[in-house]
């Protein structure tokens, strides 16, 4: 581990540095700093995603004081503006209408796919403000035909081929139940693992839905268990998936349990104790897995105290990658920035190299498992280029 | 058999929280929305209090006896003064106005929580309580599923004979039949409605350590879903009527349990609502509800 | 007319609207971006539901903690049929109307004989419900909503830009805002008002009290549609993420906040409950914290509401021109159904509360014309005898027969139809209506006006509204309390307000009137005005049953007295005959040491 860690931190130094040059690069061909450039971050900062937001912040903060200490873009330094988006659509349009107004020069942000729908729209009609996404994974929002939506992260539709892949080819499960709570995301997520199952590998999962919020699962988990299935996958949230394990432990049934990558939070092991072990998430690999960001997770810690979360590292890129083609546009205009933005090829990010397609989803999009070891989480298995499945280095 | 017996775990909860609401309808004739809020603090108090003796060696019996005691004096206290602050001054007023200032206190108590304790879900130590089970009737039951609902029988027949053998008690039921009679009969109106809002607040708080225990996850909205399931609980047992709320938390409890088991999970409250609309429809003041006065 | 809602500020009364809406007006062109317009339209869009909830919860004074259910409806309605039928914005919205009234009577049939409590949880169960129905089913799109949701366009023209969606609300509101003040200021708003203050009693002045409950929720749906039908095509993405109990919750706060029954109350509610969360955004964390204790503070000082519906009117006949011979109208227009039948007439009457035989087997018939009283001790069924004639309880047995035409079973309210008003023992006015609004809604079976009459305020109201008022005060001068018409009930000295109930109940053009104790609590120079007044009474053609304990008073008007004890008639005749029948006396005095008035042995005319 100590070495991984260390090869990682060379890694990144190298990478960062790169950016640095780059950066530094163009202050220099730029006049006078003016007005800083604006970066819209629209998160929940209130409600019980809060937290969550709340990561997201601090990973934008992160990338902007990284890009500042190199001198900024344009030769103007980076300023993160925050807006509350409650995870609600409504305030969503009115959280994005704020930023609009606070003369943001694109926005990098968004948490849930609910309320980014309506923020993407308000950006589109203000003359395609770029909107880059670090979290929002239904695939909804770049297929909407607008041509300022990108994304650092994976979509669901992804997400459930690979999670559906794993249960049949390394789980060999033959009962399979997939389980979401009701959300867009988590619903989108299930939806396409089921059919993924169906069609690719002959599975015909059972689909049950809970409503979160409610404490107690035990009695789905009882209709459940009556089941008798090998594998159950949540698609939805941490805060459930904690319950569901130490209930469906406590009830004595022995399926295996799996989540979506919004399983993917430390609450889930405080939650669960003891009951958490041998709980495998699909997701995309988290600042802690990735050798690129090590160096990242350490930043963070020491700024902020506490674990960088689960998609901060993919906002920080979401800044970073916005940042680059604001330089490389080398104009704030919302439309350039826009083309320069389909123009980026291998862009070397801490979530590992990537580029977007025509309607700026990311690719390739990068998936893993993780599992829970001694009340740990570890990494677990990845898909080679050959699709066979090799534990994550 | 085993979603009866979820049921009623969850029932129990909802029990001692649909109390508070009852008792105290039953005596101002106030729906107090900032309850479930009572119950949410109880449970962050009690995380507090072990997390503060998580560091001694004390013995786990005590330490959870010790932060049940301070969640439940420090809730109560909380519950009187929200009276004495918020719901007493405005006792004469229109009854609207004091249901909005109880929804004022319930949404403060929920960002001050958010504002202390985080956004984020706190947990309670999953090591505390045994995990040993045992089978019946092929049903799979915790021995902490059996403290706790012992715990919440017990607590509930205290308060019932609370309210029917003692002097309070009595001036309470006094009370909720007709305030002014009962003050023309010397009772202390305002000294009772105190200890009214300090026995709901004790439940609260110890449904809330209890709830903690039991699920571990607490936040600071887990009191809006409690609110509005107790609530249902105690209008489904008949608003004002002690065990009414008792019934009407288990039937609740059990109702949810089984549709989720047999319907679906994602319907279950709409069961839950509908049933309850039946039932008032049928039988409009709830199960055990007797004709009560109304104060406009 | 002038509604309570005219405060004692004629000036800013009536400059303040106007100033209102300019400033409504220009609020895009003086904000500082296109942010605050946005807030500025969330403020109108909860300004309508405001406005809505205003008439379900201020008005008619029913607690919904449901109301975003409709608003939900309205918008889902509007969503769905303009992208899956491709229907324009102005097409769906009749359809948003119509649903969600339709769902207001779904919800409002079964559940409006509830008490307001339990009314309130079974609101809540709705608004989840629809919630949850709309997450759960794929039509709705379920958890994702419905987006691509065209704007509202005219000639061409869309509404897309912050500012055009601004003035589109702005409009919206004033739609809201015309039709809800014509509501609130006819026949039905008063019975709403009356519903509210003391729901019995308007019942038994003949307000239908179920029916117009139902209207109240009916037009609270269909404003709430309205509202989210608007929603939908501003926002052009909806979810039921937006229509959650909060949500409810927040409008509820609204108009509770700004003043029940307060038009601008409930529009400064919009603006503080939408404008002040806004404001507060730089405290980030402790915004709504800060937001729930101001909304504790200002309840406190303000239990009433920030801007409270007035209490008093001024001078309510201002438009009427002089009184003049209004009195001469009085006398009743109808004719009797059957003129040679009693005027009433029971027999065989009983009534039974568990073991108790409150009423048993009583008979009487007083005519035309008559002054009849009732007596006996206290507890001798008297009342029970005045409730089973109304309609208030349910004979067992027995006949009750106006005019010779039966009345037993009917509701209060169409008993009151048929011609019989009464007023209550322990008096039973709508408190916070100022006195001449207490005879309006006394006249409401005899007004015609309908429900579209009503909402646009067409000639015909206007010409019944007038025609009210000046019979209104042509009552009230009956009675002596012309010159107090504009105050509040509750303000009323005692005798007054005995007075103000007999005009109320008179105000029903009744062939009977029932009297309950009309002169308990009264002085002696007081109780010999009500002499008067029930002589008074008498020759505008109106037989009076009255039931007191006063012998001066019965002695000195009745035609006919009618004792009763324990239930049963003991006996009846002339007063003479009356006050020496030995069985009455015997009653009185409690031969056997039973139910002794206090009161009626000393007033005993010796």
């Amino acid at each position: 581990m100590q070495t991984k860690r260390l090869a990682a931190l060379v890694a990144t130094a190298a990478t960062a540095s790169l950016l640095l040059a780059a950066c530094g690069g163009s202050t220099s061909t730029s006049s006078s700093a003016s007005q800083p450039i604006a970066i819209g971050v629209p998160v929940p900062l209130s409600g019980p995603y809060a937290s969550a937001g709340q990561d997201i912040v601090n990973g934008a903060k992160l990338a902007a004081a990284k890009i500042n200490k190199a001198g900024g873009v344009l030769g103007r330094k980076i300023e993160i503006v925050p807006a509350d988006d409650q995870c609600d659509p409504q305030v969503g349009a009115q959280a994005a209408q704020k930023l609009v107004s606070q003369n943001v020069v694109g926005i990098a942000g968004g948490y849930c796919s609910g309320a980014s729908l309506p923020e993407s729209t308000v950006f589109h009609s203000q003359g395609d403000l770029p909107f880059v996404m670090d979290a929002s994974t239904n695939p909804q929002l770049t297929e909407q035909g607008f041509n300022d939506i990108f994304r650092t992260i994976g979509r669901d539709d992804e997400q459930g081929p690979f999670a559906a892949n794993f249960i049949a080819n390394y789980l060999h499960a033959k009962k399979v139940v997939v389980m979401d709570d009701n959300t867009t995301y988590a619903a989108g997520l299930a939806a396409n693992t089921i059919s993924a199952l169906k069609s690719q590998y002959g599975i015909t999962a059972d689909h049950e839905v809970i409503t979160a919020g409610q404490s107690d699962y035990s009695s789905v988990l009882t209709k459940i268990g009556q089941m008798h299935p090998d594998v159950l996958y949540y698609t939805g949230y941490f805060t459930e998936a904690g319950l569901l394990l130490k209930q469906a432990r406590a009830q004595g049934l022995k399926f295996t349990m799996m989540g979506g990558d919004a399983t993917n939070d430390p609450t889930v092991l405080s939650t669960a104790g003891a009951a958490a072990n041998g709980f495998i998430i699909t997701t995309s690999p988290l600042a802690q897995f990735l050798g690129t960001a090590s160096n990242y997770v350490s930043q963070y810690q020491a700024a902020y105290n506490k674990a960088p979360g689960p998609y901060s590292v993919y906002e920080y890129d979401a800044v970073s990658v916005l940042a680059s083609a604001i330089k490389s546009a080398g104009s704030t205009n919302a439309k350039k920035i826009d083309a320069a933005l389909h123009q980026v090829k291998d862009y070397k990010g801490l979530t590992g190299t990537f580029s977007f397609n025509k309607i700026g989803d990311r690719v390739p999009a990068a998936y893993i498992t993780i599992i829970v070891k001694n009340g740990q989480f570890t990494a677990y298995q990845e898909l080679n280029s050959s699709g066979q499945w090799v534990p994550v280095p | 058999m085993q979603y009866l017996i979820n049921g009623l775990t969850i029932g129990s909860f909802y029990a001692l929280v649909a109390l508070g609401y009852t008792m105290i309808y039953g005596i101002i004739r106030l729906i107090n929305f900032a309850h479930g809020d009572l119950f949410m603090v109880g449970a962050f108090m009690g995380w507090t209090v072990l997390g503060v003796f998580s560091a001694t060696h004390a013995p786990v019996a005590v330490v959870l006896m010790i932060s049940l005691l301070v969640a439940m004096a420090v809730v109560g206290l909380l519950a009187v003064g929200m009276d004495r602050i918020a719901y007493q001054p405005l006792l004469r007023a229109s009854r609207l106005s004091i249901l909005i200032t109880a929804l004022g206190v319930s949404l403060a108590l929920e960002n001050g929580a958010l504002i202390l304790f985080g956004a984020g879900f706190d947990t309670y130590p999953t090591n505390l309580l045994p995990t040993t089970t045992f089978l019946l009737g092929g049903a799979t039951v915790s021995w902490v599923q059996v403290g706790m609902f012992t715990l919440s029988l017990l607590l509930m027949l205290l308060l019932y004979l609370f309210v029917q053998h003692t002097a309070v008690g009595t001036a309470m039921r006094a009370l909720s039949f007709d305030q002014d009679a009962a003050r023309l009969m010397g009772v202390n109106v305002e000294g009772v409605i105190m200890i009214t809002f300090l026995l709901g607040g004790v439940l609260a708080a110890a449904s809330g350590v209890m709830m903690g225990l039991y699920y571990t996850q607490i936040n600071f909205l887990m009191g809006f879903l409690m609110g509005l399931r107790a609530f249902t609980a105690a209008v489904l047992g008949g608003i004002g009527n002690i065990p009414g709320a008792m019934v009407g938390g288990l039937l609740i409890g059990v109702l949810q349990s089984f549709a989720a088991g047999y319907i679906s999970s994602q319907w279950q409250d709409v069961i839950v609502f509908a049933v309850l609309i039946l039932v008032l429809v049928v039988k409009p003041t709830g199960i055990f509800g007797e004709r009560v006065v109304e104060r406009m | 007319m002038t509604s309570h809602l005219s405060a004692s500020r004629p000036l800013l009364l009536r400059w303040g609207p106007l100033l209102a809406l300019v400033i409504a007006l220009g609020f895009p062109l003086g904000a500082p971006n296109a942010y605050w317009v946005d807030v500025g339209i969330g403020i109108l869009t909860f300004g309508m539901l405001g406005l809505g909830l205003n008439l379900v919860v201020g008005y008619a004074g029913l607690l919904d903690l449901g109301y975003a259910a409709f608003y939900a409806i309205g918008a889902y309605t509007t969503a769905i049929l303009s992208t899956a039928a491709h229907l324009s914005f102005w097409e769906t919205l009749p359809f948003a109307i119509a649903f969600s009234a339709i769902a207001g009577v779904i919800v409002g049939y079964p559940t409006l004989r509830l008490r307001s409590d339990y009314l309130a949880i079974v609101t809540l169960g709705f608004g989840e419900i629809v919630r949850i129905t709309a997450t759960n089913l794929g039509f709705t799109g379920g958890p994702n909503g419905i987006y691509g949701i065209p704007p509202a366009s005219i000639f061409g023209y869309q509404f897309v830009t912050e500012n055009s969606q601004y003035y589109l609300a702005l409009a919206f509101l004033l739609v809201v805002l015309f039709f809800t003040r014509h509501l609130a200021r006819s026949r039905l708003g008063r019975a709403w008002l009356s519903l509210r203050e003391d729901e019995s009693a308007s019942e038994a002045v003949g307000v239908p009290s179920v029916r117009v409950k139902l209207w109240a929720y009916v037009f609270g749906a269909i404003f709430g549609g309205f509202a989210g039908a608007f929603f939908a095509a501003r926002l052009s993405a909806i979810s039921p993420d937006s229509f959650t109990y909060t949500q409810s919750v927040n409008i509820l706060i609204v108009v509770v906040l700004g003043g029940m029954a307060s038009f601008p109350g409930v529009l400064l509610g919009a603006g503080v409950v939408v404008g002040l969360p806004e404001i507060l955004r730089f405290i980030s964390n402790w915004r709504l914290f800060v937001f729930a204790l101001g909304l504790i503070a200002l309840m406190l000082l303000r239990p009433q509401g920030l801007w409270p519906a007035a209490s008093r009117a001024h001078d309510p006949f201002r438009n009427l021109g002089p009184p003049g011979d209004d009195e001469d109208g009085l006398a009743r227009t109808r004719a009797p159904a059957d003129p040679n039948a009693p005027a009433l007439e029971v027999e065989g009457l009983r009534r039974r509360f568990g073991g108790v035989l409150a009423v048993d087997d009583v008979s009487f018939r007083v005519d035309r014309g008559q002054i009849v009283s009732i007596i006996g001790p206290n507890g001798a069924g008297k009342t029970t005898v005045f409730n089973c004639i109304t309609g208030v309880t349910r004979p067992d047995a027995g006949k009750v027969e106006l005019g010779g035409r039966s009345v037993r079973g009917m509701q209060p309210h169409d008993i009151v139809g048929a011609g019989l008003a009464r007023t209550f023992q322990g008096i039973r006015l709508f408190k916070a209506l100022p006195a001449f609004e207490n005879v309006l809604v006394g006249m409401y079976t005899r007004q015609r006006a309908g429900i579209l009459g009503s909402l646009l305020h067409t000639r015909s109201e206007r010409r019944e509204e007038r025609e009210s008022l000046r019979r209104t005060r042509a009552w009230l001068s009956f009675v002596g309390l012309e010159e107090i018409a504009g105050v509040k009930a509750s303000e009323l000295a005692y005798g007054d307000q005995r007075r103000l109930e007999i005009a109320r109940a008179l105000a029903s053009e009744p062939d009977v009137l029932l009297l309950d104790e009309p002169a308990a609590g009264m002085n002696p120079s007081e109780k010999r005005d009500l002499m008067g007044l029930v002589r008074r009474i008498r020759g505008l053609g109106v037989t009076v049953v009255l039931i007191d304990h006063d012998m001066n008073l019965v002695m000195g008007v009745s035609d006919r007295v009618v004792v009763i004890d324990r239930g049963r008639k003991i006996a009846e005749g002339t007063p003479e005959e009356i006050q020496h029948n030995q069985q009455v006396v015997d009653a009185y005095l409690g031969s056997d040491g039973g139910d002794v008035d206090d009161e009626a042995v000393n007033t005993w005319p010796s």
